[in-house]
């Protein structure tokens, strides 16, 4: 019964062409009968003759139409006005003249009607009429299916357009509002499961990217806290001695402690994958301050901190504290020696030259110590996931300064390129 | 090779500014030259003034070094700077600062007694430089406050020289002049270097800026860049032209 319902236009359609061709076929096949009806003219000519001399009171017998002559060629009957009355009309007419013969003498002339013409007139008529109708309702029926396409297919699938472009701009709220009934309801309701899927789906990542930050935030909150006491200890500490070695070692706590605190709450933020959002801000510093980063980064007291030569340094204090604990904790860890700092002032930058005696790394493994995650041979058994370097130079690039890494005389030598003021 | 008179290395100054550093100059390397008359241009703010007044000891700088001759400056304690800027530089501003309890010539002589005990030829050699700026003896007789502005600061240049400076320093000469005594002033100061006097001057005005054969362009406490007009000759359109395609380089 669904099918049928479906198919309604189709079926109509092809009824009305049916028709047509039927039609069309029938008239065509229908062979025109123009032969007239010999029995009825001869007794037509039969009951003229015998009332010949009494056609005043003649009656047509026949469903013929005639008129009769006599021989001077005036009418002595007419069956109707309208017939041909002389012999000359009938021959232009093509009506049948036949002779009147009473005992074997020509008396006059009978003319029959031709209405073949009439005929056929009526036979055209009737298929014009056949004809339009059917191209009528041929119309109807295309106007009625193209309106029932627009509704049914058309105009979901603009719907479906606005649909689409909605979802893309991520807005998953707005359902797809669709007639089930309609042809494609089944495969438009699919796109509104999709759009739901997809707000599912979204919906649980932000969760779980909430709880990661919750649960990040409540890590950074238990480290934060034990160091606040550090922190605190260590003041207490600090103004309670005398002895200056002992208050420098407290401030040099405090520093660090400071330094866990601001790391810390990066962590809230920045994921391994958001390292490139980190933010490096630099500033004009002046170059002495460098003397505090060091100082701060070498906590086993390894090195002398040289002389630093006077300029105005472009850089980010916490950044470049973060590259020069990276420096020195990698010594302490792999070569664990003394080590040495040199300051050099350049035209355009001031570098620092970090060098251990640890006899360095192997050449081929220079270039992959900056890379992310790649650790030389000799890390086996140290902790660290190999970032440190690379996050290093990832802060210097975005102080537009430098780090290199290659084997000096005596062990690895780092050297931070750091870019003077005004230069940029 | 010319002469170096005054030399700088890495010069940064910085001011505190409600808490926030404000560095005004960085990393200024400079080299002044014996007998230039050296222009440094820029805009507000660029540190023009806040460079000159470290040249001439008038201040320390932050970091750097400043040396003149063999001497660093920069390492002086204020007494000595003192000293330094009395025998070595003589300084022209835009406000002038003659005492007006005294008269033209005794302005110029007090400046001159703090360096030179002789009198006498003190005053041989003020009657020589107010001759060279059209000072009549006259006007040498009156009262700051009875002498026009093109005067006073012509009294200006003369207070400045009497002790013969290596380096004339000035801050916006004929910032408060009108046109006609500007011009005046910067004749003066032209005819003085021609004379072989070194001259540093700050300005943002450029006609007073074409006198001299050194611009210098500072930009937020940085040479941009620097541009070499040769000695002023007057009325040589194609000085203009050089200065102006210069400043516009600049972004002035």
């Amino acid at each position: 019964m669904r099918s049928l319902k479906k198919h309604i236009f189709l079926i109509g359609l092809l009824l009305v062409l049916a028709a047509e061709v039927v039609t069309l076929i029938a008239f065509a096949a229908q062979s025109i009968d123009n032969t007239q009806d010999a029995v009825a003219i001869n007794e037509a000519i039969q009951s003229v003759q015998n009332d010949w001399n009494t056609m005043e009171t003649h009656t047509n017998q026949t469903d013929l139409e005639y008129v009769v002559l006599d021989m001077e060629g005036a009418v002595v009957f007419k069956t109707k006005e309208g017939l041909s009355e002389s012999i000359n009309a009938a021959v232009i007419h093509r009506d049948t003249v036949l002779d009147i013969n009473v005992n074997n003498v020509i008396v006059g002339k009978i003319i029959l009607y031709n209405d073949s013409a009439q005929i056929m007139q009526n036979r055209k008529q009737s298929a014009v009429i056949i004809l339009l109708a059917a191209i009528l309702v041929q119309g109807g029926i295309c106007i009625g299916y193209t309106i029932y396409l627009n509704r049914t297919v058309i105009k979901p699938f603009h719907k479906l357009e606005g649909f689409a472009e909605r979802v893309a701009g991520g807005n998953l709220d707005v359902p797809l509002e669709m007639d089930r009934h309609n042809l494609f309801g089944a495969f438009t309701e699919s796109f509104d499961i999709m759009r739901a899927e997809l707000k599912k789906a979204r919906i649980a990542e932000a969760e779980a990217n909430a709880s990661k930050k919750e649960l990040v935030a409540k890590l950074s909150h238990d480290i934060k806290t034990p160091v606040a006491s550090i922190k605190a200890a260590s003041e207490v500490g600090a103004v309670f001695t005398s002895d200056e070695k002992i208050k420098d070692n407290y401030a040099q706590i405090i520093r660090k402690a400071d330094q866990i605190n601001t790391l810390v709450t990066e962590l809230f933020t920045a994921t391994l994958e958001e390292l490139q959002q980190l933010p490096v801000m630099p500033t004009d510093i002046e170059s002495n301050e460098l003397g505090i980063l060091l100082e701060s980064a070498d906590y086993l007291n390894r090195a002398i901190i040289p002389d630093i030569p006077d300029c105005l340094i472009y850089a980010d204090r916490l950044r470049l504290q973060q590259v020069f604990d990276n420096i020195f904790v990698n010594s302490y860890k792999y070569a664990n020696t003394k080590i040495d700092i040199t300051l050099r002032r350049d035209d355009d930058s001031l570098a620092v030259e970090i060098e251990d005696y640890g006899g360095g790394v192997e050449t081929e493994e220079l270039p992959i110590l900056k890379e992310k995650f790649k650790r030389g041979s000799n890390a086996k058994n140290m902790d660290g996931a190999g970032l440190g370097l690379y996050i290093s130079e990832y802060f210097m690039q975005q102080m537009q300064g430098q780090l290199d890494i290659q084997n000096g005389s005596t062990g690895l030598r780092v050297t931070v390129r750091i870019p003077l003021s005004g230069l940029i | 090779m010319r002469e170096i008179l005054l030399r700088t290395e890495k010069l940064s100054k910085s001011f505190s500014n409600g808490g926030n550093l404000q560095h005004v100059l960085k990393n200024i390397d400079l080299q002044l030259y014996k007998g230039d008359f050296t222009v440094i241009m820029g805009a507000s703010g660029a540190g023009k003034s806040t460079l000159l007044y470290a040249l001439s000891g008038m201040d320390t700088p932050t970091l750097g070094t400043i040396t003149f001759g063999d001497e660093v400056i920069s390492d002086f304690n204020s007494d000595e700077l003192a000293v330094f800027r009395r025998k070595h530089c003589g300084f022209v501003f835009q406000q002038i600062y003659l005492i007006d309890g005294m008269s033209v010539m005794d302005n110029v002589l007090a400046a001159g007694l703090l360096v030179n005990k002789d009198k006498k030829a003190l005053v041989k050699k003020a009657e020589e430089f107010f001759s060279a700026v059209d000072i009549s003896e006259e006007t040498q007789n009156k009262f700051p406050t009875q002498i026009s502005g093109g005067e006073a600061q012509r009294v200006g240049i003369v207070r400045a020289l009497i002790n013969s400076p290596e380096i004339l320093f000035a801050d916006e000469p004929t910032g408060a002049l009108n046109s006609k005594t500007g011009l005046d002033v910067l004749d003066t100061l032209t005819k003085f270097n021609d004379q072989g006097q070194s001259v540093v001057m700050v300005t943002h005005d450029m006609r007073s800026a074409r006198r001299g054969n050194r611009i210098l362009y500072l930009k937020d406490g940085v040479i941009l860049g620097e541009c070499d007009l040769g000695k002023y000759v007057h009325g040589d359109a194609e000085r203009h032209t050089k200065l102006s395609a210069f400043l516009t380089e600049m972004g002035w």
